[in-house]
């Protein structure tokens, strides 16, 4: 067996480039991170770049064009009447939605925590995952069907003797409108429906870290179960929910699928800035509108870090 | 003759942290060469800067007379058993010990038969069709072993390659290692924390320490010799007497260290108070403290053993005491 | 923990949310064989199998389905390189600007698609690039690359390092340790995050409406069917189609990462 030489020959352009990349680890690390950083770089960033830009342009108002010169007329055009309107009710709805997800998403979330097992936990899971895969646009449609006048939740409603009840809520001005697909209180639960899942899973594995004998300690110490769970469960849980509802808040924030489907045609920021690059031709105005909720988002996640949120995603 | 490896001066320090500090080590071609040390000591990177997968920061290595800072280990011919095996999960036995050959090239019929032999050298003929998952923590090691051996390396680093096996098995393999060693005449480097180990299969050893080498020398020599204290603590669970001590009892005013086989009892004396007895069997360890040292003597079946909590007195052969250096 | 049960409290209200996510995809299969195809009455007057033929033979829904392949095709085999690259070298050691790399990767599915769409609406305005496929894709494989990386760089912390320094030790060079070691234990992993951005992509619709000029992609078709209904159930046929599209890949690829970290998906 000592025929062999200590040191094997190089074979080759594979051989050569493995002694490089040995000698040299950050030329390997430089060449795999150039090509994905130049594209997140240069596309992403490079975009983002370009949006803020564009949202210090201003459109002339009679040709229609957009003036490449910096000014601030169009940031200022946001605070129009109509157009803090937009954004208020944008906020309005994102944080109802966040609290009715949190509420929805927290049961689901503590059993699969607590006390899913094995199979359970599996089927908790993919629960879970698959509506949150699932065609976004098919499960919009989804409760267009449902809450279509003549659909089945009305039909439901009259078979249980609630649709005069029905009816009447749909006359409240306030979240009422001709049927349940054209109100906003249909816009609400739609939403609520799409982006609720989102919260699930950094709630549960929130949960998950919260040690048993924690919760058993509290019950020695003779808290009841509505005592252990506002002292115990839900601080520590917080800031799962926290970190949960940065999707849902930041997702409800930007949608306009939604409110251009199920709703009132009242208008949020998203369909405001689809509208305006659209059929209006409005770039610059579209652009400072994308620019609010990066906005509201940065202050949000600034306050979701102080509640450690961060440490639970 | 030209030594197997030989460190110049090496050092590997990772920041702050002196992993490797100016060792310089030779080890002789065909030799069954330990690295002992505790944890973090530096002998594992040492190891790994034979097979290339760390770089020295200073000094320079040599195998077989030829410098290796700019050879990459998949062109050393130096093949290692790694401490958790690392066998290819996704690859059957006989493709996981053929893959040193498939790489080079080898033909499938000529690697797989090679293979077979291989798997019969290490005792598991007829396991090639079986993944490593399905196999037992004993076998993975022979495959692992098989593998490294495939490529007929002119160095084999085992590093901790017993560690995960109990103790009979273990005992079963340091034989067979040695026997497998003596028959292919490759140059074997094991790392081990087990001084046991280590003076039972070595035939040459380095005892390691805090990134440098204590003391170099046959099992023997680090055994009976310790040249430092901590060798002699580390390796012979020798009595290290402070200068002092070596002083009262006759010798020169430095450390010694004195093996507890050397040291007999005479129980009419007063040198010191006998703390605790342990029977091992073929005799019994009688540790007595004399002058704030504690001093473990062997005394063999048949002979009186004192009572703890008596007085008893030490004699010894003085060419048994020891003198260290530091 | 396993002593203590769930209170029926508990229990009732997690299963009334699992049964409110899931009910009402139910209903986009009923209304696919409804006869009723002016309204959305329920229940349906009576059922019928035409419409999955009438679909089949509708010539404004091929070539919108085709394009939907062809760009979920394309930026699913850019994410799956650009994702295997960042992981290849996230998995490697720390260097300087590892987290600011992983916020970059994260940024496009963290942020609202609306912004994602506005930023490459406005970037192809100021440099007048024409609406194509190929502003689709842009946009496309930008917010796919974070699905394959993450379950790549799942993958790679699984695996023992020891057997890609094995491979080198036995004589392998970088290429060989890749097709032989990496590649192979990878591979599962990357066909689920490749999955997963198929599905994704597919699917999107927030960002393409913004990339896509006249050009329309199945979804966007779909979305012009429900602003502007016509024959009812074929659209239904159509969710289906896509709702499998998108439903069959979450499964596979809990399938095929199941044994580690459950960690398909985690990433939408």
């Amino acid at each position: 067996m000592l025929g062999t030489p200590a040191i094997l020959p190089e074979r080759g352009i594979g051989d050569r480039l493995t002694a490089l990349f040995w000698r040299r680890p950050r030329v390997l690390l430089a060449l795999l991170l150039i090509p994905p950083l130049v594209w997140l770089g240069v596309v992403y960033l490079g975009s983002l770049v370009a949006l803020l830009l564009q949202s210090f342009y201003s459109i002339d108002e009679f040709s229609g064009v957009v003036k490449q010169e910096f000014t601030l007329k169009t940031y200022a055009e946001l605070f129009r009447a109509q157009n803090l309107d937009i954004i208020l009710r944008t906020v309005l709805m994102a944080a109802l939605v966040t609290l009715a997800s949190a509420i929805i998403a927290f049961p689901i979330a503590y059993y699969a925590a607590r006390f899913a097992r094995g199979r359970w936990k599996a089927v908790f899971y993919l629960g879970v995952m698959l509506p949150l895969w699932s065609s976004y646009l098919v499960k919009v449609y989804a409760w267009k069907l449902i809450l279509a006048r003549e659909g089945i939740l009305t039909w439901i409603a009259d078979h249980a003797g609630a649709g005069p009840l029905l009816a009447r809520a749909l006359d409240e001005q306030w979240f009422g409108g001709a049927s349940l697909s054209t109100s906003p209180v249909g816009t609400f639960i739609v939403f609520v429906y799409i982006w609720m899942p989102y919260m699930i899973l950094p709630m549960q594995a929130a949960l998950e870290r919260v040690p048993a004998t924690m919760l058993e300690a509290s019950a020695d110490l003779g808290a009841s179960r509505a005592q252990t769970f506002r002292s115990v469960i839900l601080p520590l849980a917080l800031p799962g929910i926290v970190a949960g509802s940065i999707f849902t808040f930041s997702l409800t924030l930007g949608d306009y699928i939604i409110p251009q489907i199920i709703g009132n045609s009242a208008r949020f920021i998203g369909l405001a800035v689809y509208q305006f690059q659209g059929t209006a031709g409005n770039l610059p105005l579209a652009a400072a509108f994308a620019v609010v909720p990066i906005m509201i988002m940065l202050v949000y996640l600034g306050i979701a870090r102080r509640m450690g949120a961060f440490d639970a995603l | 003759m030209t030594p197997a490896v030989e460190f110049n001066a090496v050092s590997r320090h990772f920041g702050t942290v002196k992993a490797v500090d100016g060792v310089d080590l030779t080890i002789a071609e065909g030799a069954f060469f330990a690295m002992l040390g505790p944890s973090g000591s530096g002998k594992t990177t040492c190891l790994r800067l034979i097979s290339g997968f760390e770089k020295p920061t200073a000094g320079g290595i040599r195998i077989f007379g030829q410098d290796v800072g700019a050879v990459p280990p998949n062109r050393r011919n130096v093949n290692t058993v790694f401490q958790d095996y690392a066998l290819f999960p996704h690859m059957t036995v006989r493709d996981n010990v053929a893959y040193g050959l498939m790489v080079k090239g080898v033909d499938r019929r000529s690697r797989l038969e090679k293979a077979e032999e291989l798997l019969a050298l290490v005792k598991l003929p007829g396991y090639g069709e079986r993944k490593p998952g399905q196999l037992s923590g004993g076998q993975r090691q022979r495959v692992a072993l098989a593998r490294a051996l495939i490529n007929e390396p002119r160095v084999l680093l085992l590093d901790e390659p017993l560690g995960a096996l109990d103790l009979k098995l273990r005992e079963a393999m340091q034989d067979e290692l040695k026997a497998l060693q003596k028959r292919l005449g490759i140059t074997f480097v094991f790392v081990t924390h087990d001084q046991h180990e280590a003076l039972s299969m070595a035939d040459s050893l380095a005892v390691f320490n805090d990134g440098r080498i204590a003391q170099i020398g046959t099992p023997e020599d680090v055994y009976s010799r310790p040249q430092t204290r901590f060798v002699a603590d580390f390796v012979g669970s020798s009595n290290v007497l402070p200068p002092e001590l070596t002083a009262a009892l006759g010798g020169p005013s430095k450390w010694a260290s004195l093996r507890p086989e050397a040291v007999r009892l005479v129980p009419m004396g007063h040198d010191g108070t006998v703390k605790t007895v342990r029977y091992l069997g073929a005799g019994s360890r009688v540790v007595l403290e004399i002058g704030g040292t504690e001093i473990a003597a062997m005394v063999p079946a048949g002979q009186p053993i004192p009572e703890t909590g008596a007085q008893a007195a030490i004699a010894f052969d003085p060419r048994a005491l020891h003198v260290m250096a530091e | 923990m396993h002593s203590e049960q769930a209170g029926p409290g508990v229990k009732i209200a997690a299963g009334l949310g699992l049964a409110f996510l899931h009910l009402p995809i139910l209903l986009i299969f009923l209304y696919a064989f409804t006869t009723e195809e002016k309204s959305y009455q329920f229940p349906p007057p009576g059922l019928t199998l035409q419409w999955f033929g009438v679909a089949w033979h509708r010539a404004d829904i091929w070539p919108p389905l085709w394009l939907s392949v062809q760009v979920a095709a394309i930026a699913t085999a850019v994410a799956i390189i650009l994702g295997m690259l960042i992981a290849g070298a996230m998995a490697q050691t720390r260097f300087f600007g590892r987290d600011q790399i992983s916020l970059l990767i994260l940024l496009p599915i963290a942020l609202p698609g609306v912004i994602t769409g506005m930023a490459l609406r406005s970037a192809f305005a100021m440099m007048d690039i024409p609406f194509s496929v190929w502003t689709i894709i842009l946009g496309h494989a930008t917010f796919c690359i974070v699905i394959v990386y993450n379950n790549a760089v799942a993958r790679m912390r699984r695996l023992s390092g020891g057997i890609m320094e094995a491979s080198a030790d036995l004589g392998a060079n970088g290429f060989q340790t890749f097709r032989h070691v990496l590649l192979p234990n990878l591979g599962s992993a990357l066909l689920a995050g490749g999955m997963l951005a198929f599905a994704l992509s597919f699917d999107e619709v927030i960002v393409t409406t913004f990339t896509a000029g006249q050009q329309s992609t199945l979804p966007i078709w779909m979305l012009n069917e429900l602003v502007r209904p016509r024959q009812r159930p074929v659209t239904n046929v159509v969710a289906i189609v896509v709702f499998a599209v998108t439903f069959l890949p979450i499964l596979a690829a809990y399938y095929l990462t199941r044994d580690g970290d459950a960690t398909a998906g985690a990433g939408k």
